[in-house]
C-alpha cells in the first residue's frame, strides 16, 4: 500500500522539480539580453577600473605593460601631503558643497511644485505639469549653454539684477567668480583672508586650510547648482506627484472629521506617508549630485580656479595622462556614495526598501 | 533537417567568400594614412586638407585624409590604447614629455629631409634621448597688440616698458574699455618671468625655481594692474579672448600670439591695431613664449615609411608654404622666413620675438603643475592669495611632480 504512494509523491516531486528547473531556465533566459550588457558595459569595466587602480597605467602605454604599485595611486589620495590629494579634497569640498545646497533645495521644492500641480481647483494643471517637467527633458548641454548667456556680465541675470536695484548692485562675472559664498559673508563681517587669524589660515586639515574648508561653493558653482536645481525639479515633482496620487482620499477625510486644519494634514498625513519617496528622492539626488559632471563640462570646465571641479570631473581631466589615478579616484567616488547612501537608510528607516 | 542545413551552409559559404573577398579589394587600393588633430579656425582646416589634397595628387600609392576632432587629447588617448592608432598625429609640446616617457612614439628625426634647416629651438623642443622624434609642424609666438587708434588719440607710443605699458593702460583705461585683456594662466604670466629675469625650471629641468625675487617683481607688476583696474580678465571685460577683446574695442592692449593675425583680417578687418614686442622687463630684458606642435608617428605604426613620407611633404618646403600662407603661423623652417615675411610684413614682429622667446613643455605629468599654477594666479589676482603663498605652492607642487618624471 505504502509503496505506490511514495513513488507517486516522488514522480509529483520530480516533475515539480523539472518545471521549477524549466521555469529558471526561462526567467534565465529573458533576464540574459540585460545581464550581458549591464556585464559587458557596466561589471567588466568596473573591475578593470579597480585592478588598474593599483597600477601605474598612464593611459597611454599598452595595459600589459603596467606594473603594480600597489597602494601608490590611494596614498597620494589620501595620505600623503601631495597635490593630488589637495585636488581630490578641494573637489571632495566642492562636490559637498554642491550636494549640501543642491539635494534639500531641490527636495523640497520639487515637493512644493507637486503639492501644488496636485491641487483639484488649479486650473491648466496639465499646463503646469508639463511647464515644470520641460527643463529634465531637456539636454543637459542646451541647458548649460543657455545659462552661460543668462549668467554672462551683460547677461539678463545681471541687468535684471540692476534693474531690480535701481543701478546700485555691481554686476558680478558670476561665471568667472572664485570667491567663496560664505567668504562673501564673512567679508561683510570683515573677515578676509588678510584678516583672518593665523590658525584658520595654517592649520591644514586633509590638504585644505580651515580658511579653504569654510569657503562656501563660489559664486561660479553657485549658479551651477541654480541651473541643477531648475533641471531636476520636475522629473523629483513628477515622483511626488504620482506618490501623491496613491494617498487615498479617505485619510484626508477621516483627518478633516478629527479637525486636522490643511497644514496639520500636511504634516501629519501626506510626509509620512510620502516617506519611502522621500528617501528614494533624496537618495538619487544625492548620487546625482555627488556626480555631477556634464554642467560642468559645458559651463565651468573646473574654472575659475578650480571652484568648480568636482569629483568626477576631476576623475575626467586625471583620466588624460594618468589614468590608474583616476581609477582611484572614482573608487574613492563610489565609496562616498555607498557610505552617504548607507548613512541615510539609517536615519530615514528602511521598512518599506 | 538536411534542407536547413543546406541553407546554413550556403550562407556560410557567401559570408565566408565576401569576407576574404574585402581585404582583396583593398590590398589593390592605395595605401591609406590618418593625419589625426584638433579642428583649428575653418581656414587652418582649409589649409591644411589643401597641403593633404596636393600630396596626395603627387602620390600613386598613397593616399592620406585629415581628421580634425574635438576633445583631442581624450580622442587620441583613446586610440593609442584601443590599437586604433592613426597613422600621423598633432604632438603638442606640453604633451611631449609623457609621449617620450611612455613611449608612444617613434623618433623619425633621422629620415627628415633637411634637418638642418628647422630651428634649433624647435628642434630642440621635439628631442629627448638624443633623438629627434618628430618634425615641428610650425610655431607661434607671443606679443602685444595695441588698439592703434586709441593709443593714437591719447597721443601715445607703442610701449616698451613695463612702466610705458602701465601709463598707457591708465592713460586709455575707462569704464567699457580695458587698459589691457590677459587671463591669469601661466602660459602667458611666464613671458613677464623670462621679461624680469627669472625661469619656471632650472635649465635640466629637474627642479623648480619659480619661486625667486624676479619673478615676485613680475607678479607684483601684473598684480597692480589687476588690483588698480587696469588689467582685466577676458570674462570681466565680457569677451571671449583677447582677439575678441581687441576686434570689439573692449581693449587698449592684448597679448595674444600670431594666431589673432588671421582672426582680426577675417572678423575684424575695420579696426586698427598694431603688434609690437612685448614690453621689455625692468633690466631691459626682452622675454615672450613659443609654442609648437609637431607631427608624431606611433612606435608600433603599421605604416611607417609612407606615413614619414606624407610628413616629409607637410612639413617640406611646398606643403609648408601652402599651410603658413592659408593661416599665417609660422614656418618652422628657417629658409622660409624670408618669403614669409614678404607676404606678411606685418608678422615679423612675432619672427623676431622668438629670438627671445622661451620654449614650452617640461616634463611627463607637468599639465598638473601648470593648472595648479594657474588656479593660483587667479587666486592671486582676485586677491585671495598673496604672490608669496602662490609662487610657494606653484614651486612645491612642481618639484613634487618633477621628482616622480625624474624617478
Amino acid at each position: 500500500m505504502t509503496a505506490p504512494s511514495v513513488t507517486m509523491k516522488r514522480a509529483s516531486e520530480d516533475t515539480a522539480r523539472a518545471k521549477n528547473m524549466q521555469e529558471a531556465l526561462a526567467g534565465y533566459g529573458f533576464i540574459s539580453p540585460a545581464l550581458a550588457v549591464i556585464v559587458v558595459f557596466i561589471f567588466v569595466p568596473m573591475i578593470f577600473a579597480f585592478i588598474i587602480s593599483f597600477t601605474d597605467w598612464t593611459g597611454l602605454k599598452p595595459v600589459n605593460e603596467a606594473q603594480w604599485n600597489n597602494f601608490d595611486n590611494y596614498r597620494k589620495l589620501l595620505f600623503e601631503d601631495h597635490p593630488n590629494r589637495d585636488d581630490f579634497s578641494r573637489a571632495l569640498k566642492n562636490t559637498a558643497y554642491y550636494a549640501l545646497g543642491v539635494v534639500p533645495t531641490q527636495t523640497a521644492l520639487s515637493l512644493l511644485l507637486a503639492v501644488i500641480v496636485n491641487q483639484k481647483f488649479l486650473r491648466f494643471r496639465g499646463f503646469f505639469r508639463t511647464a515644470f517637467y520641460f527643463p529634465s527633458i531637456t539636454s543637459a548641454v542646451v541647458i548649460g549653454t543657455i545659462f552661460l548667456w543668462l549668467f554672462n556680465r551683460d547677461g539678463i541675470i545681471n541687468r535684471l539684477l540692476i534693474g531690480i536695484s535701481g543701478g546700485s548692485y555691481r554686476p558680478v562675472t558670476w561665471l568667472n567668480d572664485l570667491n567663496g559664498v560664505i567668504h562673501n559673508v564673512f567679508k561683510v563681517f570683515g573677515l578676509t583672508l588678510q584678516t583672518a587669524p593665523p590658525w584658520m589660515r595654517q592649520t591644514e586639515i586633509f590638504g585644505q586650510s580651515i580658511w579653504q574648508w569654510l569657503s562656501g561653493p563660489s559664486v561660479s558653482m553657485l549658479a551651477i547648482m541654480i541651473l541643477a536645481i531648475w533641471t531636476t525639479s520636475g522629473t523629483l515633482m513628477l515622483i511626488f506627484l504620482a506618490a501623491l496620487q496613491d494617498i487615498p482620499t479617505q485619510l484626508y477625510e477621516a483627518a478633516s472629521v478629527d479637525g486636522a486644519n490643511r497644514w496639520q494634514q500636511f504634516r501629519r498625513v501626506t510626509l509620512p506617508l510620502l516617506r519611502p519617496t522621500t528617501f528614494f528622492v533624496v537618495t538619487i539626488g544625492l548620487i546625482g549630485t555627488f556626480q555631477v559632471f556634464d554642467q560642468i563640462y559645458v559651463i565651468s570646465s573646473g574654472a575659475p580656479a578650480g571652484t568648480t571641479v568636482t569629483i568626477a570631473y576631476l576623475v575626467y581631466t586625471t583620466s588624460r595622462g594618468a589614468a590608474s589615478q583616476s581609477a582611484a579616484t572614482a573608487f574613492m567616488l563610489f565609496v562616498i556614495i555607498m557610505f552617504f547612501t548607507l548613512i541615510q537608510r539609517r536615519l530615514m528607516g528602511s521598512r518599506s526598501w | 533537417m538536411n534542407k536547413k542545413f543546406a541553407f546554413l551552409a550556403l550562407v556560410l559559404v557567401i559570408a565566408l567568400s565576401l569576407a576574404a573577398a574585402a581585404p582583396a579589394v583593398r590590398a589593390q587600393d592605395k595605401i591609406q594614412l590618418r593625419l589625426l588633430g584638433w579642428s583649428g579656425s575653418d581656414a587652418e582646416n582649409k589649409a591644411l586638407n589643401q597641403v593633404v589634397a596636393d600630396f596626395n595628387a603627387s602620390q600613386t600609392e598613397i593616399e592620406a585624409k585629415f581628421e580634425p576632432v574635438p576633445d583631442y587629447d581624450t580622442v587620441l588617448q583613446n586610440a593609442l590604447v584601443g590599437g586604433d592608432v592613426p597613422d600621423v598625429f598633432y604632438v603638442s609640446v606640453q604633451n611631449f614629455p609623457t609621449f617620450v616617457r611612455d613611449e608612444v612614439l617613434m623618433p623619425y628625426g633621422d629620415k627628415l629631409d633637411n634637418v638642418e634647416d628647422f630651428y634649433p629651438a624647435l628642434r630642440d623642443s621635439f628631442s629627448a634621448n638624443d633623438m629627434l622624434y618628430c618634425a615641428p609642424k610650425d610655431f607661434s609666438v607671443l606679443a602685444l597688440q595695441i588698439n592703434t587708434e586709441m593709443f593714437e588719440k591719447a597721443g601715445l607710443k607703442p610701449p616698451t616698458t613695463w612702466d610705458e605699458m602701465k601709463a598707457a593702460a591708465k592713460a586709455l583705461a575707462t569704464d567699457s574699455v580695458a587698459g589691457f585683456v590677459l587671463n591669469p594662466s601661466l602660459d602667458r604670466f611666464a613671458a613677464f618671468f623670462y621679461a624680469a629675469g627669472g625661469d619656471i625650471t632650472n635649465a635640466d629641468k629637474t627642479e623648480m625655481a619659480v619661486n625667486s625675487a624676479e619673478n615676485m617683481a613680475a607678479l607684483e607688476f601684473l598684480n597692480s594692474l589687476y588690483s588698480e583696474g587696469l588689467a582685466k580678465t577676458t570674462a570681466d571685460a565680457n569677451a571671449g579672448w583677447g582677439g575678441e577683446a581687441l576686434g570689439k574695442g573692449l581693449a587698449a592692449m592684448v597679448m595674444e600670439g600670431n594666431w589673432v593675425e588671421g582672426f582680426m583680417k577675417d572678423s575684424y578687418p575695420d579696426v586698427k591695431y598694431q603688434t609690437v614686442e612685448l614690453p621689455a622687463g625692468p633690466t631691459g630684458a626682452k622675454g615672450s613664449l613659443a609654442f609648437t606642435v609637431c607631427y608624431g608617428v606611433a612606435k608600433n605604426a603599421k605604416n611607417p615609411e609612407a606615413s614619414i613620407k606624407f610628413i616629409n611633404y607637410l612639413v617640406g618646403p611646398d606643403g609648408m608654404k601652402t599651410w603658413t600662407d592659408g593661416t599665417g603661423v609660422l614656418p618652422s623652417r628657417m629658409s622660409l622666413a624670408e618669403g614669409f615675411i614678404k607676404q606678411f610684413p606685418e608678422r615679423e614682429v612675432y619672427l623676431k620675438s622668438a629670438e627671445f622667446a622661451h620654449g614650452w613643455g617640461f616634463a611627463p605629468g607637468f599639465n598638473q603643475v601648470e593648472t595648479k599654477a594657474n588656479e593660483q594666479l587667479q587666486l592671486l589676482i582676485a586677491g585671495q592669495a598673496t604672490i608669496e603663498d602662490a609662487l610657494k605652492e606653484i614651486e612645491s607642487v612642481g618639484n613634487t611632480v618633477l621628482a616622480e618624471a625624474n624617478k
